[in-house]
């Protein structure tokens, strides 16, 4: 995965799904740091958005389907990812949902941790 | 509340305050109004645990969760297990009797405690807890169902949230909360002030009537007249549908205060 910047990724058809399906392309100043949090996880899982996407899910007979397993181990890779980022709390939370985000918009049900505190 | 004003402002909430918890008081008017609930051969069918979240163990908590619930167990303070007991044909007889005894089964339709006994109980119950297991489930899943419906219409009236969800973790719950083995997992319905607008983005969509209702046959449609449409919204059984034009940003806004994606 490229690591030239959150441009590189925010032109992939999964992204663009992610970022006009969330409203971000019409808020850049937020476009820009949930980007980031997105192309981090791809460098941190050695992934391309698409990658992610399908490590998600498997094939049926009737087509594709949500993987509990990949799913499962998806959400302890974005938990290692924050924390390799060192982010406690809200932060780490939020940017964890940012990557959830992007999976949620591209048609995998993932439901993250609430920043409650 | 009026009731047609409860009946059309119920909604499926997700968005609760979960600092704000519910107060006993109004827990109880929820199990009353479910405990008055239509029932068939006046059996207890419904069985019900209230559990608060800011009681739950993290273990018991964790395996409650499943893909589906986690914000939303995560929102609402107080969650309510509905279950029906497999058993309750148990003290139906006796129950029967009792309304006999208080006329309101009456000989005028044929009612009588000898009936009760040898005909409802011997020829009806015991031959239908010995052969008969998908309906003592299907009777006691719809009755237990109708109860529920008192309960969330209860909620609404009460200004709370409510919101019905599959059960998971049921071995977990069966041991941390003591569920007796008869018990059967129906719903698991959350409760809470909402954090939404009431009116969660409006109305939801339905189906005009002449879809799913008939008159005369099944091939003539209930066509629904218009005047009475108008009253209707005029009580707000009928509301403003959804999506209202503040959809957007409340949800966003919403999502932003936990952090959730958006």
């Amino acid at each position: 995965m490229s690591s030239s910047g959150a441009d590189d990724i925010g032109q992939c058809p999964e992204v663009r799904r992610w970022l006009t399906g969330s409203g971000y392309d019409e808020r850049p100043a937020e476009r820009a740091g949930v980007l980031d949090s997105l192309r981090g996880f791809c460098e941190f899982a050695g992934q391309t958005p698409g990658e992610l996407i399908a490590a998600c899910l498997r094939s049926t007979s009737e087509g594709m389907a949500i993987s509990g397993k990949g799913r499962r181990s998806m959400q302890a890779a974005i938990d290692e990812y924050v924390a390799s980022r060192g982010l406690a709390g809200r932060d780490a939370i939020v940017v964890g949902n940012h990557v959830r985000g992007f999976l949620i918009h591209n048609g995998v049900f993932i439901q993250g941790p609430v920043s409650i505190s | 509340m009026e009731f047609k004003e409860v009946i059309g402002t119920r909604r499926s909430i997700r968005w609760f305050k979960p600092w704000k918890p519910v107060e006993r008081e109004k827990i109880q008017v929820i199990l009353e109004a479910a405990n008055r609930s239509s029932r068939a051969v006046n059996a207890d069918y419904p069985r019900a645990l209230v559990v608060h979240r800011s009681e739950l163990s993290d273990e018991v908590f964790a395996s409650l969760r499943n893909p589906t619930t986690t914000v939303d167990l995560d929102l609402a303070p107080t969650y309510i297990f509905w279950f029906y007991d497999s058993e309750y044909l148990q003290d139906a007889r006796d129950n029967l009797k009792e309304l006999v005894r208080n006329k309101v089964l009456t000989a005028s339709h044929g009612w009588s405690e000898a009936y009760v006994d040898d005909v409802m109980w011997a020829q009806v119950f015991v031959p239908m807890q010995r052969n008969n297991a998908a309906g003592l489930t299907f009777q006691a899943a719809v009755e237990t169902g109708i109860a529920i419906g008192n309960a969330l219409n209860a909620a609404v009236d009460e200004g709370l949230g409510t919101c019905l969800h599959a059960m998971s973790g049921v071995d977990k719950i069966r041991e941390a909360f003591k569920v007796p083995d008869t018990w059967v997992p129906v719903w698991l319905q959350l409760v809470g002030y909402p954090l939404e607008e009431r009116e969660a983005g409006g109305q939801r969509p339905r189906r005009p009537l002449a879809k799913s209702f008939f008159e005369g046959d099944c091939t003539r449609p209930f066509e629904a007249d218009p005047a009475v449409t108008e009253r209707l919204r005029a009580a707000r059984l009928l509301q403003e549908p959804g999506p209202l034009p503040y959809r957007d940003t409340e949800v966003r806004m919403m999502s932003r205060m936990f952090g959730l994606p958006e």
